[in-house]
């Protein structure tokens, strides 16, 4: 368990005994809490704003609903997480080849980012690749995944989720994980083959 | 195979944020979708309001039953007072004019078994329990 995926557990039992009690407030502040790591986990497997939006209502909605039946038995992140793969899994499987992308800009802090500069540059100015386009490629590569393994970067390249945490999330093995990992990133590799090199 | 520099690359992907204010916004239509769902009837007063309603649709008027009535009274009273009827049930007994059939009078039948008298018969079927092979004829043995 990292700092960044399981901060303040104890806080979370106590707001999920609060709205287990009847207070909305506390599922409030739970709201609040894991609405922005989850937009990222569905926004990433969609590549669509306006499906996340929408998916997010419904998996909260989905929590709330079934938050009497929560027994601790799991940490509520990791519940949490699992309702929010679950019902992205059935949507993307729904959604089928519907595919429109609808991508939030980056953030302007992206341009300062080491790994940008060294991605768009490649040592050499005149080939110098924009933002969009650079989100364009990354975009076409990720959904070129299938659903498990786009699901395993997503938590763990994208939101620095560990292994041990991914496989209780997905319920399979750290091995699991790790497998999708290496093919899914092979894969990537093959799409995105012009900035392997740095 | 080291995949570091893709992960790195992939990692940019985490700079595609929302608007700014939206996660605002989504509490509040968190808690707007809350209350319409309360409002919303569940699935099965759905299924009540259009059993209902179908119901309502077929229902027969309640003089239906009166007509109906009626015309299974009259239906009656046409059938009893058809032309033709008499009253009298109809006779469908066969009448015999043949003399009824008599059986003999049956004689004693003897279970005695009387032995064969022909010399020709013994020296055909010498009595034996034992089954002896012969040789095949296809001469009937009965045709005297």
């Amino acid at each position: 368990m990292t700092p960044e995926t399981e901060n303040q557990p104890n806080n979370d039992m106590e707001l999920v005994a609060r709205t287990q009690g009847g207070d909305p407030t506390a599922f409030d502040e739970l709201v609040v809490k894991y609405s922005p790591r989850l937009y990222g986990l569905v926004y990433h497997m969609t590549s669509n704003h306006e499906d996340t939006n929408d998916l997010l209502q419904d998996i909260f909605s989905k929590a709330y609903r079934s938050i009497a039946n929560f027994r601790g038995n799991s940490s509520f992140y990791t519940w949490m997480h699992s309702i929010a793969v679950n019902m992205t899994i059935n949507f993307l499987k729904k959604r089928n080849r519907r595919q429109h992308p609808s991508l939030n800009d980056p953030d302007s802090r992206i341009e300062n980012d080491p790994d940008f500069i060294a991605a768009t540059s490649n040592g050499d100015p005149t080939k110098e690749v924009g933002i969009h386009e650079l989100q364009k490629k990354l975009n076409t590569a990720m959904m070129k995944l299938s659903h498990d393994h786009r699901m395993a970067v997503t938590m763990f390249d994208i939101q620095g989720i560990p292994h041990a945490e991914i496989a209780k999330i997905l319920k399979v093995s750290e091995g699991t994980v790790r497998s999708r990992l290496f093919y899914a990133h092979r894969q990537l590799q093959n799409s995105l083959h012009e900035f392997k090199k740095n | 195979m080291s995949h570091e520099p893709m992960h790195r690359i992939i990692r940019l992907k985490r700079y595609e944020q929302p608007r700014e204010g939206y996660f605002d916004d989504f509490l509040m239509e968190f808690h707007k979708r809350q209350r319409a769902e309360l409002l919303r009837p569940s699935i099965g007063e759905l299924l009540m309001d259009r059993i209902h309603a179908i119901l309502s649709e077929i229902r027969v008027p309640a003089m239906a039953y009166a007509g109906a009535a009626a015309v299974a009274v009259v239906a009656s009273v046409v059938i009893l007072h058809q032309p033709g009827t008499t009253g009298q049930p109809r006779a469908y007994a066969a009448s015999y004019s043949q003399p009824p059939v008599t059986v003999p009078s049956m004689q004693p039948v003897s279970l005695r078994v009387e032995p064969p008298t022909s010399d020709r018969f013994d020296s055909l079927f010498p009595p034996s329990y034992l089954l002896r092979p012969r040789a095949a004829n296809h001469e009937s043995p009965l045709s005297f």
